[in-house]
């Protein structure tokens, strides 16, 4: 569509200028027809087009949750505290099953991703535990690329899931690794592959969060949910083409969140965006608590908005005062009007 | 002496087993290839697909793309994403699209007058497809307005410059023998460099042709077989009247024909232009255009100087040089197509060529009388020149 210039280009550009001139005329002399009624039509300039109520990017269509295996809904509440024993020590023992799996994910409705996951989700599951406890996690290779899980916390070198740390910086297709550590320091981590190439292998879906609740535990909320925003490049040109929390692009803006006016909510928020420098969570008529990688019981901040880079993360907490509909979004409006937007239902 | 009997050409039942025979022979090689593979691995890790834009339209709040499906397999249409946003769509008929097959994507768009857009099209398969809107403003619907002011472009651009030129002629009679060759062999240089600019035109808007539809091929085919044509037809039309000065008659008409599909391809690229909204500016250009293309009227009378052509004769050629243009522009402007567009610049290509080729005999049974070499060849190279040197004002 680049201009190519030839010698019919003069003639355009003068051919046009006598159009352009007949055809503004006749536009006018429209609008000044249809808007007998409406003073307002005749007030705007011409050809001026801004009455645009209702219209909002969304995705058409709805993605087949079943067949991907998991519901960005469900994955807000959805925390997984392992299999619990006690340790001849008396610590407590949290195991978990994770395996890597290549999965088609239909990340937006009519296109299928060929995602890598853990346990079939995007994210994988959310791994809380509490301060002090231990964690074992069987993992499993059940694809075909080599993969790892590097937690974010206090561990060993050979549990930092990194190539050149050992077996478990490097597990083959059909071999297996146990990582294991104490939940170190409280507060909201993250987990995520660590093989080569490494912006590949997150983007394409392997990360989840990892909650560590402090041992006095945090004050009682009534609602606790966990968001993980990322995006998705699915014509691999290294940018993204869709963004999401919970990884389905526009999922809560179609099923907003429902909770009531006066209710606590806590949300443990993670970005683990590919590609694009920062992300944003804006929540809409009203303000939060920040706890900056939630290692404080002491918020830092209380504000609407608050910027994350890559695998960094916080704990936001708030109370609706109102009843309505109230927007929650990336104040990188592009990554909003791409799929990173949802919505709280706030009822009485 | 046996004297060998002329065998009687008859289409027979054997010639037509012989005549099956190969091409019985290819479908069993088809049917072998499609089941086996040809023993080649031919399974491609990403899909094929083509998904050409063949045209948008833009309403107030609507943005419409005409897609046309031109790759090897039936695509599936699964996102639409405008300047960075996903946007809702309808597609009819279908959101699967089977090779060759049409739709309309509708998108519920709140565009601003002559800002850009470019869309972006998610086949199920992930891949994208842009179309880009350089400066987006209403699409013009067929109405008495626009209609008016398509036929004024084609007035200033077509019939104007073209009997501007021609109202040369009563001067231009005056003129002696060598002169009047002269003239022709300008007009000669000039078709040259119309004919070379037709081409150029034709092979850039076949670019723009979904590859399904071949637009070099298509060149090919619409310029050879109009050459060809016109070439029988003058050919016929000398059997018939053989006179020297029906013959000159016959060949201005034929110049004003090629004239006249090169300004119906200016015609179609004005419409279209405007439809994209590739709005130059300034007047001075129009001037610029006038003198460069009252060469072409020049050219239409060359031919017939020494003789006596109506008025009636003379307006109609004009007619038929010029006033394709405001035709050419009035379907570009409603309906712009690539395709129309190579196909009527590669007539015009033919067209103008073979006009050449016809003044080129002209000027030959001229030389028969009085040899001027070196007249016809400052008479070529002025022509080209004439159309090089105004160009040169007005790019």
């Amino acid at each position: 569509m680049q201009n190519k210039l030839s010698r019919r280009d003069f003639l355009k550009a003068g051919g046009l200028t006598l159009l352009g001139a007949v055809g503004a005329n006749a536009i006018s002399h429209a609008a000044s027809d249809s808007g007998t009624g409406n003073s307002k039509v005749l007030a705007a300039p011409a050809m001026q087009h801004d009455d645009h109520d209702g219209v909002m990017p969304n995705t058409v269509g709805e993605v087949d949750h079943e067949k991907n295996g998991f519901n960005p809904t469900d994955i807000l509440t959805d925390f997984d505290y392992g299999e619990v024993s006690t340790l001849p020590n008396g610590q407590t023992l949290r195991e978990y099953e994770i395996v890597a799996l290549n999965k088609n994910i239909e990340v937006v409705p009519g296109i299928e991703y060929p995602a890598w996951t853990y346990n079939g989700r995007i994210p994988g599951p959310t791994i809380r535990a509490t301060e002090g406890d231990h964690i074992r996690i069987h993992f499993s290779n059940g694809s075909n690329h080599p993969h790892t899980m590097h937690f974010h916390g206090f561990h060993p070198g050979a549990m930092d899931g990194i190539p050149g740390s050992g077996p478990g910086g490097n597990v083959l297709p059909g071999e297996s690794f146990v990582y294991e550590f104490d939940a170190d320091p409280f507060g909201l981590h993250l987990y995520h592959c660590h093989s080569f190439p490494l912006a590949r292998h997150i983007a394409k879906g392997l990360y989840g969060a990892f909650i560590v609740d402090p041992k006095v535990g945090r004050p009682p909320v009534d609602h606790e949910f966990i968001m993980v925003m990322s995006g998705f490049d699915v014509d691999f040109d290294d940018a993204n083409d869709f963004y999401g929390v919970n990884a389905i692009p526009f999922h809560f803006q179609n099923h907003p969140i429902q909770i009531k006016v006066g209710e606590t909510v806590r949300i443990y928020l993670v970005n683990i965006l590919e590609f694009d420098l920062i992300n944003s969570f804006h929540l809409h008529a009203n303000f939060f608590q920040y706890y900056p990688t939630g290692t404080s019981l002491i918020p830092s901040e209380f504000t609407d908005t608050i910027i994350q880079g890559q695998a960094q993360r916080g704990i936001l907490e708030f109370t609706y005062r109102y009843p309505g509909m109230y927007m929650f979004h990336a104040h990188v409006t592009e990554f909003a009007e791409l799929g990173w937007n949802g919505m709280f239902e706030v009822t009485q | 002496m046996t004297q060998q009997p002329t065998k009687p050409t008859r289409f027979t039942f054997k010639t037509l087993v012989l005549l099956l025979i190969p091409i019985i022979l290819l479908v069993g090689v088809i049917v072998l290839f499609l089941s086996t593979g040809g023993g080649l691995d031919l399974q491609s890790a990403a899909p094929v697909e083509e998904l050409s834009i063949e045209r948008y339209t833009l309403e107030r709040n609507e943005i419409e793309l005409h897609v046309r499906n031109t790759g090897p397999d039936e695509i599936n249409v699964a996102q639409v994403v405008i300047n960075e946003a996903i946007m809702p769509f309808t597609i009819t008929p279908n959101t699967n699209i089977p090779r060759l097959g049409r739709a309309l994507i509708h998108i519920n768009y709140p565009w601003t007058y002559g800002e850009a857009y470019a869309i972006n099209i998610f086949t199920s398969n992930a891949i994208g497809f842009g179309v880009e809107i350089p400066v987006a403003f209403e699409t013009p619907q067929p109405s008495a307005a626009t209609f008016w002011g398509f036929t004024l472009i084609g007035l200033y651009v077509g019939v104007i410059p073209v009997f501007l030129g021609i109202f040369w002629f009563p001067a231009l009679r005056t003129l002696g023998r060598r002169t009047m060759t002269f003239l022709m062999a300008a007009t000669a240089g000039l078709l040259i460099f119309l004919g070379l600019d037709t081409l150029a035109e034709a092979l850039e808007f076949a670019a723009e042709v979904p590859s399904a539809f071949q637009g070099i091929g298509l060149i090919g085919i619409g310029a050879v077989a109009t050459f060809l044509l016109l070439d029988a037809i003058s050919k016929r039309q000398t059997e018939i009247t053989g006179g020297e000065s029906e013959r000159r008659l016959a060949i201005a008409l034929m110049i004003a024909i090629g004239i006249g599909f090169h300004n119906l391809g200016e015609g179609l690229a004005i419409g279209a232009a405007y439809n994209v909204g590739e709005i130059a500016l300034g007047t001075f250009l129009v001037v610029g255009f006038i003198i460069q293309n009252i060469t072409e009227g020049l050219g239409i009378i060359a031919p017939v100087l020494r003789d006596r052509p109506s008025i009636g004769r003379l307006a109609l050629m004009g007619l038929i040089g010029g006033a394709p243009a405001i035709i050419g522009a009035w379907i570009g402007g409603y309906t712009p197509s690539p395709f129309l567009a190579v196909l009527f610049l590669a007539i015009g290509t033919g067209a103008i060529f073979e006009v050449v080729y016809e003044i080129a005999k002209l000027i030959q049974k001229d030389a028969v009388r009085e040899s001027t070499p070196m007249t016809v060849f400052s008479g070529v190279v002025t022509g080209m020149l004439l159309l090089w040197v105004t160009g040169l004002l007005i790019k």
